[in-house]
């Protein structure tokens, strides 16, 4: 029981990591409506950002900035260049899917011809465990939990009260009727990328302290577990999407903790799959729903 | 230089049946499938361990038959068509578009991380090795003649394929097939049973992949999970893509066209001027920058020639049921 309890605890950083990507990822969908594969390469380049500013620096606070930055602007570069002109030009959702795809591939390369393909070390002191009620967290786990609740709430207020969020709802909704009632929908979903850039850049940087290192490819295999949260918990839908992360976080800590590690993507897809067998639409909607319901 | 234009025609001929393959399913059946370079391994891997015999100590590995190589590659390719039959029930049941291409991602991660991992089944990371020149010995060939002959089956195998894929195309199950991809409700409204006929097409691509994949382990005679890279994957959509999804001359050109020149252009870049320290720089750079040059293509296909360079023909109805309604109203 009580080991059951630290898995848990566990898990809820793993769950908070995975919030924030999915939670990005399900944000980018919501305004275009495709897939981007490429959602990966922005906590890649977020992780890089991260370590170079620390380098200089030795700020965490200044690489966290930098790493959400570098983030913001990497998605918007890829709303900008490819997605935004594949949308406009009328490419059918898979089309785009696969260009994403290759988007991915490109900047994986770009980044090993840049940084070299081996692993980075990268580690924050994290601290001394601490009880916690039933958990043993250390002060480290604890900064990614609080960040990743305090980031969803701000998102929460930005997408409930803000006009900006009224747009991105509507967007989501039906972007020609959006554009019909005079939303410029493109700078929109600009703006949405920019945002869901800073969170997933940010995401990069914890997951990058959380596991230790990091190299080109580290984006792409959390992407998969990232596209399975957000597809379990509704693509294009935030709330949800939050709570499948939290969900698929607990499974794949548990299935690793008790099984192996190493089959974790083997789990992940496993749940993915049944998930979009039974109940393709995710978990907790009905049909009509969408963002913040 | 004449070792390298063998290598390179019996590579060539290999991948030219992979991307036909992969053509049944993504260019006329129409579904963006992501487990396919799965059914190549699934070939390669099973041809081996019919083959070689035993593992000897620390490896080790199911089956480790002694077969002949033709039998080897006949269960190889049907071992393939199983696993492409089981992924395609499930996946094709419901789903299309991109939720179609995640289940299938899915499932090529789930053998990938298996094949990596499960060390009982084809010795993990290590992978199975020790096919050596298969049928040589038949017809009495040493290792330089060899060589030759593998290009001569694999390009011999290529013809074979390609003849088949030709049939395939004008007969009434290919143009079902594309009848699939323009309009399902149409062709349920026709009467076809499209998830029975989308399945087929799925496990005649698997079972092509898997082929393939026989001759690949031939000709590397070792395989494991680096024999399974991305780069390989990206190359073959591209040769697809670029030829033309569902023009088998087109698939035919792409994969001359990415297999020849892209994959070898990278090889003279260090005589460009300025770039000549990229390769003493990094020994990943110049790999890394084919990756960046061939997912660039990719990209850039996509957005300005989707339909490639030698466009799938249309068929147009001579005489289209309306017109002909109305003249006789």
């Amino acid at each position: 029981m009580n080991e059951a309890l630290l898995t848990l605890g566990f898990a809820l950083v793993t769950a908070s990591i995975l919030a924030l990507s999915a939670v990005a990822f399900t944000l980018e969908y919501a305004v275009t409506n495709v897939a981007n594969v490429s959602h990966g390469e922005i906590l890649t380049v977020g992780a890089y950002a991260a370590y170079l500013v620390h380098e200089r620096t030795g700020n965490a606070i200044a690489a966290a900035i930098a790493a959400a930055l570098a983030g913001g602007f990497a998605a918007l570069l890829m709303q900008a260049a490819v997605i935004g002109p594949f949308i406009r030009f009328g490419a059918t959702p898979t089309i785009v899917f696969i260009a994403t795809l290759g988007m991915s591939f490109v900047i994986q390369n770009t980044l090993v011809i840049f940084f070299g393909a081996a692993n980075v070390a990268y580690t924050l002191d994290p601290g001394a465990p601490q009880h916690l009620g039933p958990f043993l967290l250390t002060p480290l786990d604890l900064e990614i939990i609080a960040s990743a609740i305090a980031i969803t709430f701000v998102l929460y207020l930005i997408i409930s009260r803000t006009k900006f969020g009224k747009a991105l709802r509507a967007v989501s909704q039906n972007r020609e009727l959006a554009r019909v009632t005079g939303i410029n929908a493109t700078r929109v979903a600009a703006a949405t990328f920019f945002l869901a850039g800073l969170i997933a850049g940010y995401a990069g940087f914890i997951l990058a302290e959380s596991v230790g290192s990091f190299n080109p490819y580290f984006g792409f295999s959390f992407f998969l577990i990232t596209l399975t949260a957000a597809v379990a918990g509704g693509l294009g839908k935030a709330f949800g999407t939050m709570v499948g992360a939290v969900l698929v976080g607990i499974i794949l800590e548990f299935a690793g903790g008790y099984i192996s590690a190493s089959y974790n993507l083997a789990f992940a897809f496993a749940i993915l799959a049944i998930v979009i067998l039974v109940r393709p639409r995710g978990l907790f909607t009905n049909a009509r729903r969408t963002v913040f319901e | 230089m004449t070792n390298y234009i063998v290598s390179i025609l019996t590579e060539g001929a290999i991948f030219g049946i992979m991307a036909l393959g992969l053509n049944v399913i993504w260019g006329w059946s129409g579904d963006f499938d992501l487990a396919y370079y799965g059914y190549v391994a699934v070939g390669a891997y099973m041809t081996i361990v019919l083959t070689v015999g035993p593992a000897a100590a620390p490896a080790q590995y199911i089956l480790g038959l002694q077969l002949p190589y033709p039998l080897a590659v006949v269960i190889a390719v049907i071992t393939a068509m199983a696993v492409g039959l089981v992924v395609g029930l499930i996946a094709l049941r419901h789903l299309r578009g991109i939720y179609f291409s995640i289940v299938t991602l899915g499932a090529v991660y789930v053998m990938y991380v298996f094949a990596g991992q499960y060390v009982p089944l084809f010795d993990g990371y290590n992978g199975v090795f020790g096919l050596f020149n298969p049928m040589g010995d038949w017809f009495g060939l040493d290792i330089y003649e060899y060589p030759w002959f593998l290009m001569g089956l694999c390009l011999l195998m290529f013809a074979l394929v390609f003849l088949l894929m030709w049939r395939i195309s004008g007969s009434r199950f290919g143009m079902a097939l594309r009848t699939l991809r323009e309009d399902e409700r149409a062709a349920a409204a026709f009467g076809r049973d499209i998830y029975r006929l989308k399945l087929k097409g799925y496990v005649l691509g698997a079972g092509v992949g898997g082929f393939a994949g026989a001759l690949f382990a031939a000709y590397l005679s070792a395989f494991n999970t680096s024999a399974w890279s991305p780069v390989e994957i990206i190359v073959l959509y591209s040769a697809v893509l670029v030829g033309g999804r569902g023009n088998i001359w087109g698939v035919a050109l792409g994969v001359l066209i990415m297999g020849l020149l892209v994959q070898e252009s990278t090889r003279f870049l260090p005589e460009l001027p300025g770039l000549g320290e990229l390769n003493t720089l990094h020994p990943e750079v110049l790999l890394a920058l084919r990756g960046v040059v061939i997912g660039l293509v990719l990209v850039l296909f996509l957005r300005f020639r989707p339909q490639g360079l030698l466009p799938e023909r249309r068929f147009v109805d001579k005489q289209p049921v309306l017109d002909t309604a109305l003249q006789t109203a």
